[in-house]
């Protein structure tokens, strides 16, 4: 395989916080990070709040010196060739960055224009990127006027204004309402078909699942499995079922009955959650169990493994119950 | 770079100027003093030590700094409303040269210091005030100066402390009394020798002390040097200061 476009090695980032006026605390927000991400490919970094994906992101954009490591950019030393780095990402923050009383269009010309392109070249390359991601209708309001969506899609169009071979997407979806979701992800899918790479971070799996040919899961700040959504998910092994309980005290008895029976179970309150081999066919076997153990099973639910399963496997946790840890960035 | 900063600065003059109301709310300050607080020193200005012929002639050109010293000196919060909404960021990753961004924004803050005094000494003629026009050229250069330092210490402030609240209390700290032993409100020769004293160090002094001897033509002033060398050196400090907080500080 050639040189990948990103490459991270041992990525380290610490930082010192003060609680107060109380003693310097040292947080270790990215704790020795690997990636390889080739041309071409989405590459997503899933993970829970605070688990260090901003923080490693920005560090691969240039905005946060590492503290230890190293990473190249598309050939290039993300700490002696800043420059040559920053003229080959886009990256759209999590806040995206429109100044509020200019008007969209204002803020792509001034994008443009710092990347190097003359007002003329500007005024064009704005012109397309308008039709092409249908926001002409708004460009010439201010950006303090737009919906989250509206202002989602002009983030994006200011990430791509000069076709960079790398487009760092920072959580793009967050907050977003479904419509808006499903647009931002068409445009993600649109660069893929034209080849663009794109490294996005998000938490939430089914974006992870929908948009990348590969996932990193990260959590606490180190990488806890890497590869294509299917293979992440065949580390679960089995199909999950869940059965839903009146109360804890069934839940309890309910697992006692089945310990011996399924590959793996976990208990939460008045619910279970059990990994089997062939789940459409062990179903009708459980619920026979827990029927004749007198223990009235409320809910039933068959999924096939998810990234969310994957998660609690690797980290003992649920991603979307994950304690949300202070964001370090 | 120059180009990068060009870009910066007309971004910014176009936002300015989307909401000309700031411009004029900046002012509301000193025309309030120069309505409600000139007036008041017409009793004093025969009093032995005045340093001037009349109040509006001792008051304006003091108004004129304390313009430039409020106006630049709160600047930073602007900066940190960029931070906030993540412009500044979005500027940061794009290949604009760092010194671009800081000279670029710098230039903003003087930029609407210097209008707001031109339409201050033209809101102070018809109050009386006279003025020689090759010192008033000069005085704009020396505002100038005060706006760059004031505005590159606001601005690394913000870069530094990232919080509005934090910025407010800080500025407020030192503002007061740099402002106060000045000599802008009321000749620092009717303070205690103490006061006098240390007023002999706070370069606003001498630089309020140049305004007026600018203001009246009396440009042999052994002030102007003083506050001219003063504040070139400032200018200087605090630039630097802000670039490297920019090079550094900004997460």
């Amino acid at each position: 395989m050639a040189e990948p476009i990103l490459l991270a090695e041992q990525l380290r980032k610490t930082f010192i916080a003060k609680k107060g006026m109380g003693p310097k605390a040292v947080v270790e927000a990215v704790r020795g990070v690997d990636l390889r991400v080739g041309a071409g490919e989405v590459f997503g970094l899933l993970g829970p709040n605070g688990a260090g994906k901003t923080t490693t992101m920005r560090m691969l954009c240039t905005l946060l010196p590492p503290s230890g490591g190293s990473g190249r950019i598309a050939g290039f030393d993300l700490i002696r060739d800043q420059a040559e780095v920053r003229k080959r990402i886009g990256y759209v923050s999590q806040k995206g960055g429109m100044e509020r009383v200019a008007t969209g269009r204002e803020n792509l010309l001034l994008q443009a224009q710092l990347y190097g392109m003359s007002r003329r070249q500007a005024v064009e390359r704005v012109n397309v990127i308008l039709a092409r991601l249908k926001i002409g209708e708004f460009a010439d309001r201010k950006t303090n006027t737009y919906s989250g969506g509206q202002r989602r899609i002009f983030d994006l169009a200011s990430g791509i204004i000069h076709s960079p071979p790398l487009l760092f997407l920072d959580e793009p979806t967050t907050g977003l309402d479904p419509q808006s979701r499903s647009r931002v992800w068409e445009e993600v899918g649109r660069l893929h078909g034209e080849g663009a790479t794109i490294f996005l971070t998000t938490h939430y799996l089914e974006e992870a699942d929908a948009l990348c040919d590969r996932v990193a899961i990260v959590d606490r700040g180190q990488v806890v499995a890497h590869g294509t959504p299917a293979e992440l998910k065949r580390l679960v092994g089995g199909d999950t079922i869940a059965l839903g309980f009146a109360s804890a005290d069934h839940a309890a008895r309910a697992r006692n009955v089945l310990l011996h029976s399924v590959k793996e179970l976990v208990i939460d309150e008045r619910a279970l959650r059990l990994t089997v081999e062939q789940g459409d066919e062990r179903l009708p076997i459980i619920l026979a169990a827990l029927n004749a153990a007198q223990l009235p099973v409320l809910t039933v639910a068959l999924s096939r493994p998810t990234l969310d399963q994957v998660f609690l496997k690797l980290t003992g946790r649920s991603l979307t119950a994950a304690e949300p840890a202070e964001d370090a960035a | 770079m120059i180009r990068d900063a060009w870009l910066i600065l007309k971004h910014e003059l176009l936002v300015t100027a989307r909401e000309p109301f700031w411009i004029f709310f900046g002012l509301f300050q000193p025309v309030v003093y120069l309505l409600l607080f000139a007036p008041f020193l017409s009793g004093i200005a025969d009093a032995p030590g005045f340093p001037s012929e009349n109040s509006i002639q001792f008051f304006a050109p003091g108004l004129l700094m304390m313009n430039a010293l409020f106006q630049a000196g709160f600047a930073g919060f602007g900066l940190i409303e960029k931070l906030e909404t993540g412009f500044l960021e979005r500027l940061r990753v794009t290949p604009i040269d760092r010194l671009a961004l800081v000279l670029g924004f710098v230039l903003v803050s003087t930029i609407t210091v210097l209008v707001q005094s031109v339409l201050l000494v033209l809101a102070a003629l018809p109050f009386g005030l006279h003025i020689s026009l090759v010192g008033a050229l000069l005085l704009l250069v020396l505002l100038v100066l005060v706006a760059i330092t004031m505005g590159s210490i606001s601005y690394a402030l913000a870069l530094i402390v990232k919080d509005p609240g934090i910025l407010a209390g800080v500025t407020n700290f030192f503002i007061l009394p740099v402002l106060l032993l000045s000599g802008i409100m009321l000749p620092i020769a009717f303070g205690p020798p103490l006061l006098q004293w240390v007023a002999a160090v706070n370069p606003l002094y001498y630089a309020s002390d140049a305004a007026r001897a600018l203001l009246e033509g009396r440009l042999g002033d052994g002030s102007i040097p003083i506050a001219f060398a003063s504040f070139v050196v400032l200018a200087a400090l605090t630039l630097l200061w802000f670039i490297r907080t920019t090079r550094e500080a900004v997460a």
